[in-house]
């Protein structure tokens, strides 16, 4: 009998792998009835219906189903529909297709198969506004869940997990519906307690605006939708333009025909355009090493000035496009969302913003000299001032408060130019001490039961750092773009071993109530090519530093 | 009664299990900090071993190994015995934070020591956030003023005087010797240069001519020609280079191609004939005449009982070796921590001996000629320079034939000659 049980589950498992792979690329149209539409083959379970509010989920399960079900939200996308002018950024058109698990939207299906094929249960909604739609994920979420469990009835534990805004969905289910959920994966987290997201995209655009293009936009857009929408894809275009002339300008230091007259002074006193772009980015916080700048490399024959004068600005300039599109994208909809102007500079103080940097880039900077000139020359820039209504309504879209009530598992990319690391840092500070919290209590209590119960840690952050070394170059001695990522850069760049890895330790913790020893997540996570090392601190938001 | 007692005994068991547990919960210091175990310290450098800033500096971990090695040989630091871990971080900040966190996380030394240079020291500082996880960083070859604040860097301690202190002790023997000449500066465009001018200014010294560049500029050919055009034009007759010694020789040698004399004063850093020498050995004799500052013994003054054993030490563990001014820092940096290690005592943890350095450190025997500043608010090391000349082989020799040391502070205190009697070196050189 033991035999043929173990016989069965295996096949059961084998099939339903098979079959995973081949029925979920078949997805069924989305119903717009309240019940899904469910179809049953080869032991897997599919449904896809719609939530209340019209968006569109997708639940597999196989009849394997081991009672876990993981609950994925996917990250941004932008509300607007974005040109084929505008690549690489565009063409896009909105979509609120349901997203079943990680990667999923490329196409690949290796977690949501892997996952249904080791008995857990996929769900996920494509939500009904795009862009920053935390309530509208909050209520799909909770809508799905119970769908899910009603469809499977055996469900017992929940898993909330989700990439970048959706890892803000993921938290704020938890934090908001504790009672909902068991567990969480939260993959290169936007985390944020309130400001710290629309500073560094802010802080970023203000720079650009101030040196570079004075007609670039960091808020104020139009409350008119199509007018709005109009000023967003302008924006885009101006600051892909001069991302592109500031690379045209990188050796020569010229500045781009835009630029503001405080710009073109700076340009006149010799100071080159790319230290006033890598001081932009030490303003807003950017990682000084991106996708395929190392930091640490150089081409033939400036293998050592090459990183100390050019790199830092060079990896500027391939975040900042990333940065520069999700800022003009993200706060015209924060302003949409909350009625007025969110961000805010008129006290920040820049020249502290770089204080710290400005001897580690001193050559990529042009000295001390040129930074006191550059920051000076953002007095010619009036500051933004925020709507003090609107500000207030943020956390309420973009907000989390950072509390940890479930085992969470984090990966983090070290030098993400979107969801920058000092968010998961944050949470990781946050959760300090609430763990203390629960020491104490346990004290205390076991002080009456005489029986003491130490406190579970349930925060446990994957790293993926950035390597020393990944720059490879062209013959003519510009970084290659087309050379494979640098690990720890760019934007949830995961493999689907590395969230199969974070989904499994999340589940076993569910499971057990508690995480492994250090050396079983180390060995997972080494496996995956992550590090677990509760001491690694990467800075936090310089815009709460 | 009886009861009573047993509800109260009961009651304090449960406290001391409480109390046992929590104490338990506790980071048990000792156990709990990587690098130190019954046996043995592992301490880690980064310093620039390849690249264009190496020559010279690349001979600091050979040095600190030889006194490790020494002090190993003699039984250790309360029993333990020192490894180093030296990385390379070819002067590149962020090569440096790379390599300090191979230190920390994969080598997991007990503590930083001899972190080489403003730029990387700040940047190690910053992005592995040393303060925050308890890290000692010991004895950092730079002296920007900013690292002796205990309150900014409160795990990062300084060995050489601040360059505030040294420009304010340069401005008094400006004015004292050249008061009549037409003055230049040259400096490093970052907070070494930023100190200074600080430092000038709190001296009174105003300078005709003020010439920046950033760090790392001075390799490129033009900069050096630069600097002699404005000096030629601006007929400076006293050229002050607060800068590092690839900067050094850069000026000499545009210089001494442009037929350009001026009397040069090098700051404390700027003058190390070895690193000359690695551009070109012909470069060297250029430093004759300059004017250069230090604050420990000349390597050539074998009547110095500290130098006397250096030499010994280093003519063992590196028989190819030049003995020169970045051997006699490396030596007296490893002689410092071992001074540091043994009085933190045998239960060695990072908090214990950073607050050992801030409690005893202004007493700790060491090579240096000028007292140390070390307390809980100021980790500043060595606090003033003596005066002297360059020889044509490029040594370094006291003016009168004497040391005379001059003290001041990163303040506004003034610049006094010092009666500091430097205490004897303790038997074998082996820290008590």
């Amino acid at each position: 009998m033991k035999i043929s049980f173990k016989k069965s589950r295996v096949l059961i498992t084998v099939a339903s792998a098979a079959l995973v792979a081949t029925a979920v690329i078949g997805i069924p149209s989305v119903a717009q009835a309240a019940d899904p539409q469910c179809a049953t083959a080869n032991y897997i379970t599919q449904c896809a219906g719609a939530g209340t509010d019209g968006a569109p989920y997708m639940m597999i399960a196989a009849a394997n189903f081991n009672g876990t079900v993981f609950i994925w939200s996917h990250g941004i996308r932008p509300a607007i529909n974005i040109p084929a002018t505008l690549a690489p950024v565009g063409p896009y058109t909105v979509t609120n297709a349901a997203e079943p698990g990680p990667l999923a939207a490329s196409g690949d299906l290796s977690v949501v198969n892997a996952l249904v094929a080791a008995g857990y249960g996929v769900a996920g909604s494509g939500f009904a506004r795009q862009s920053l739609n935390v309530k509208e994920a909050l209520a799909a979420n909770v809508e799905l869940i119970a769908t899910f469990k009603k469809k499977f009835p055996t469900t017992k534990k929940v898993i909330a997990w989700g990439a970048s805004l959706g890892a803000i969905h993921s938290q704020k289910l938890a934090e908001t519906n504790p009672d909902l959920v068991d567990g969480l994966v939260l993959a290169c987290p936007a985390a944020n307690p309130s400001d710290g997201l629309v500073n560094y995209f802010g802080d970023a655009l203000y720079g650009f605006k101030a040196f570079f293009d004075p007609s670039i936009k960091v808020g104020g857009y139009s409350t008119d939708p199509v007018v709005r929408q109009t000023e967003q894809l302008a924006n885009i275009g101006k600051v892909l333009t001069v991302l592109g002339k500031l690379s045209a300008g990188l050796s020569s230091g010229a500045w781009p025909d835009t630029a503001s007259p405080a710009g073109k002074a700076l340009e006149a006193a010799g100071i080159p355009s790319r230290s006033a772009l890598l001081a932009v980015g030490l303003m807003a916080g950017i990682p000084t090493r991106s996708k395929h700048v190392d930091g640490t490399s150089g081409p033939t024959g400036a293998a050592e000035t090459y990183p100390l004068a050019v790199a830092p600005a060079v990896a500027i300039l391939e975040n900042m496009g990333t940065v520069g599109v999700a800022g003009s994208l993200l706060i015209a909809d924060g302003e949409l969302l909350t009625g007025g102007k969110v961000f805010d500079n008129s006290k920040t103080d820049y020249a502290a913003r770089v204080a710290s940097d400005r001897d580690i880039y001193s050559f990529a900077l042009s000295g001390n000299s040129a930074v006191d000139a550059i920051i000076g020359a953002l007095a010619a820039t009036p500051r933004e001032v925020a709507d003090p209504a609107a500000v207030a309504k943020i956390p309420s879209f973009v907000g989390l408060k950072g509390s940890v009530t479930k085992p969470t598992v984090m990966i983090v990319g070290e030098s993400d130019e979107y969801a920058p690391a000092s968010g998961a840092q944050w949470l990781i500070d946050s959760y300090g001490p609430q763990f203390e919290a629960a020491k104490e209590s346990a004290i205390a209590a076991a002080k009456s039961s005489r029986s003491y119960q130490a406190p579970v840690n349930k925060l446990i952050t994957l790293w993926q750092k950035t390597a020393p070394k990944y720059s490879k170059f062209t013959a003519a001695g510009s970084p290659d773009l087309t050379s494979e990522i640098g690990a720890g850069t760019g934007h949830c760049y995961y493999s689907s071993a590395q969230y199969i890895a974070a989904a499994k330790l999340a589940a076993g913790a569910v499971s057990t109530g508690k995480f492994p020893l250090q050396g079983p997540i180390t060995s997972a996570a080494r496996k995956v090519g992550l590090s677990y090392d509760k001491k690694f601190r990467v800075p936090t938001y310089k815009s709460l530093s | 009664m009886i009861r009573t007692n047993r509800q109260k005994l009961a009651l304090t068991s449960a406290l001391l299990a409480v109390a046992a547990l929590t104490a338990s919960s506790l980071p048990a210091q000792a156990a709990s900090d990587p690098g130190v175990t019954a046996t043995s310290i592992k301490l880690g450098i980064t310093v620039p071993m390849t690249g264009i800033a190496s020559p010279g500096y690349n001979k600091i971990p050979g040095a600190m190994k030889a006194y490790f090695d020494y002090v190993n040989d003699n039984g250790g630091v309360n029993g333990r015995k020192i490894t180093l871990v030296i990385k390379d971080d070819q002067y590149i900040p962020t090569t440096a934070v790379a390599k300090a966190n191979e230190l920390i996380l994969k080598d997991k030394v007990f503590a930083l020591v001899g972190t080489l240079g403003t730029a990387s020291t700040k940047a190690i500082s910053a992005s592995t956030q040393l303060a925050k996880r308890g890290i000692p960083s010991l004895f950092v070859n730079t002296g920007f003023s900013g690292f002796a604040d205990a309150k900014a860097y409160p795990t990062t301690f300084s060995i050489l005087p601040s360059y505030q202190m040294e420009a304010k002790i340069m401005g008094k023997f400006l004015k004292e010797k050249y008061a009549d000449k037409k003055l230049a500066l040259i400096y490093q465009d970052d907070d070494f240069g930023r100190d200074a001018l600080a430092g000038f200014k709190q001296a009174g010294i105003t300078f005709g001519t003020y010439i920046p560049y950033a760090s790392g500029s001075q390799s490129l050919p033009a900069t050096g020609a630069g600097w002699i055009s404005k000096l030629k034009a601006s007929g400076a007759e006293v050229t002050v280079l607060f800068g590092v010694s690839s900067a050094s020789t850069a000026a000499l040698a545009n210089a001494y191609a442009a037929q350009y004399k001026t009397q040069w004063v090098l700051g404390s850093v700027g003058g190390d004939a070895t690193t000359i020498a690695a551009t070109n050995k012909a470069y060297v004799p250029l430093l004759y005449g300059a004017k250069g500052f230090s604050f420990a013994p000349a390597p050539t003054d074998a009547t110095d009982e500290y130098i006397k054993l250096f030499q010994s030490i280093y003519a063992t563990a590196q028989p190819t070796q030049t003995f020169d001014n970045n051997v006699v820092a490396g030596m007296s940096n490893a002689f410092l921590a071992v001074q540091a290690l043994k009085a933190a005592g045998s239960d060695l943890t990072r908090a214990g001996l950073i607050k050992t350095i801030e409690t005893k450190g202004a007493s700790f025997a060491n090579p240096f000629l000028t007292p140390l500043g070390y307390s809980a608010t100021a980790h500043v090391g060595a606090t003033g320079y003596w005066i002297g000349t360059y020889d044509p082989t490029g040594a370094l020799k006291p003016d009168g034939g004497k040391y005379t040391v001059y003290t001041t502070d990163s303040g506004n205190g003034p610049v006094v000659e010092s009666s500091y009697k430097r205490p004897a070196m303790p038997a074998k050189g082996l820290p008590n």
